[in-house]
């Protein structure tokens, strides 16, 4: 084969169909995009408009309808409940990683099936209890949810890492005369921070992205951006714009960090079943 | 390690926030669950004020309620065709695109945006794409004479493929992803042997890949399967469970029971007989993957 003929082998059997493919991928968030900087009449119109005028009228609307707060509501309760499921999933971790824990089975197959089972089966017991301790419409009560949710993908994906930390390192500490709390604080922790990073970023894109506990336990003036999205869609009809703007915003570190974490992309989404 | 008496004092501290988190928000709230699900209990009916009731919501729930089964059955159609295709698609797309090229990072990762994005937005996405008469897709599909209607989801049947094919869209690059890890971790020897000996890229496939990729496929299907039947962000965005209850599902039926009709006691019910059956799955799965992931681990 000469070079030319590689080169358009090459164009045609791998550069086209994954040109295709990204098109199938992208086209409807691209789109979405595109909305986001149209005017009223561009949105609706009987005739898809790719090319036109941008606007930015749609990202100054939403801050008055209160973007701002909700964006705020997700950021806190993102930062809070991911604080607590790496505070309570990594001690946890360790645990089941270092000691052999009474019903220790049991325990990590009940952690598991909070995940497996529909959420909406959990939300009910959990409302039904918040609203006795007056955590409905909280941040705390949603805060706790998201906790639950996600302690399984902190639990088994730090228990891995702290697996692959050499004992020897630890028993050195230890001769040494330092106590476990120094030993796990100071040695195993920083040896997985890499780890323990993505786990993070896993764990706050899932509550930054979570609807349905949100829909359920928060209200008034707690609601994240993933409940204000669809409160959009009005009887009188969807102010597209800004559904489009508020999407755009919402995704946005959701995309930067997929791109960091791309190598530990598999192992977060499969609660470390499968490794990268 | 060295054996002391404090070992056993850490070993609590390591687990008690969890246990105590657990106390909280699984224990307290599935013990009042089951005690309301004994009894008729409804925030919009007046007559409903937490009577004793037995077993009836149970009886009437398994024993009389085709709204129930009928959302069992479109969760398990829906299970049914997405997952088979997405694994397909995926394993298509993952066996094609395992090379090295330039940019592979980034388009890894645009591939990965429909997975990633907040399911909620990919509903409100497709949404705006399929919306009645003007949505781009609703005008393309108009003029190319392949759909006739203003709206996809006026029509149960065309509600329902639509949401399947949005599944699609959003999960095929899950699987996608496991499968290309799968494959990357392949060893190469068997394959450059059967390549020697003059096999087709089809037979390398099915008689190398395909066997030693086995246990990945079956986790890669499972975390699917249990995903997919817990759809609700995109059902409750899109159609609501309507046309009538033509994609009603498991979810969005215990949704509307609770939260739209405020019927706690039955909905407790509802609930605790799907956390159930998410326990029995949550045992197969637990004994899958911990044999399933040990043989993925163990290929050098």
């Amino acid at each position: 084969m000469n070079r030319r003929s590689l080169i358009t082998h090459r164009l045609v059997g791998f550069a086209v169909p994954l040109l295709l493919l990204l098109a199938v991928a992208l086209i409807p968030y691209i789109w979405i995009l595109l909305a986001s900087f149209k005017t009223r009449g561009e949105l609706i119109s009987p005739e898809p408009k790719w090319v036109f005028d941008p606007t930015t009228i749609n990202y100054t609307e939403i801050i008055y309808r209160g973007f701002d707060g909700y964006l705020l509501n997700s950021v806190i309760i993102g930062f809070s409940s991911t604080a607590l499921t790496v505070f309570v999933g990594t001690l946890a971790a360790y645990g089941f990683s270092r000691f052999k824990i009474p019903a220790g089975n049991h325990l990590f197959f009940y952690i598991l099936a909070t995940r497996l089972g529909p959420p909406v089966a959990y939300a009910l017991p959990m409302y039904l209890i918040f609203r006795e301790l007056g955590l409905v419409n909280t941040y705390a009560g949603v805060i706790l949810a998201h906790t639950t949710f996600n302690l399984v993908l902190v639990v088994w994906m730090m228990r891995s890492f702290f697996d692959d930390v050499p004992r020897e390192v630890e028993e050195a500490a230890y001769l040494d005369g330092c106590g476990h709390f120094r030993v796990l604080w100071t040695i195993t922790i920083p040896m997985t921070y890499p780890g323990l990073a993505a786990v993070s970023i896993f764990v706050l894109i899932f509550s930054w992205n979570e609807l349905l506990f949100a829909l359920i336990l928060t209200g008034g003036d707690t609601r994240p951006l993933t409940v204000m999205i669809p409160s959009l869609v009005l009887h009188t009809g969807t102010q597209w714009g800004q559904v489009a703007s508020a999407s755009i915003i919402q995704s946005i570190p959701v995309l930067v960090f997929i791109f960091f974490i791309q190598k530990k992309l598999v192992q977060g989404l499969t609660f470390g079943a499968v490794k990268g | 390690m060295v054996q002391t008496g404090s070992t056993r004092t850490f070993m609590w501290f390591c687990m008690g926030p969890v246990l105590l988190l657990l106390i909280i928000v699984a224990v307290a709230p599935v013990t009042f669950a089951i005690i309301d699900s004994l009894r008729d209990l409804s925030l919009a009916m007046p007559s409903k004020r937490g009577q004793f009731v037995a077993l009836d919501n149970y009886r009437d729930l398994l024993g009389t309620d085709g709204n129930f089964y009928r959302s069992l059955g479109h969760t398990a159609i829906f299970m049914m065709i997405a997952v088979p295709i997405e694994l397909a698609l995926g394993l298509l797309i993952a066996l094609w695109i395992n090379r090295e090229f330039a940019g592979r990072r980034l388009v890894l990762t645009i591939l990965m945006i429909p997975t990633m994005i907040a399911p909620v937005v990919v509903g409100m996405i497709w949404r705006f794409f399929l919306m009645p008469s003007f949505g781009v897709m609703t005008v393309y599909l108009n003029r190319l004479g392949l759909f006739e209607e203003t709206s996809v989801f006026s029509g149960p049947i065309t509600a329902f493929g639509a949401l399947i094919i949005i599944d699609i869209w959003e999960w095929t690059p899950f699987i996608m992803l496991i499968m290309l890890a799968g494959l990357s971790a392949l060893p190469q020897a068997p394959i450059e042997a059967a390549t020697i000996d003059g096999a087709s890229r089809w037979q390398i496939f099915r008689h190398v890949q395909l066997p030693m990729l086995g246990p990945l496929i079956v986790v890669a299907v499972m975390l699917r399967a249990i995903d997919a039947s817990k759809v609700f962000d995109t059902i409750y965005v899109l159609t609501g469970g309507g046309p009538g209850n033509a994609t009603e599902v498991i979810s969005t039926f215990a949704y509307r029971t609770n939260f739209i009709r405020w019927d706690l006691g039955y909905g407790a019910a509802v609930c605790l007989v799907l956390a159930f059956a998410s326990l029995v799955v949550a045992a197969l799965f637990f004994k899958t993957v911990s044999g399933k992931a040990k043989a993925v681990d163990e290929t050098p």
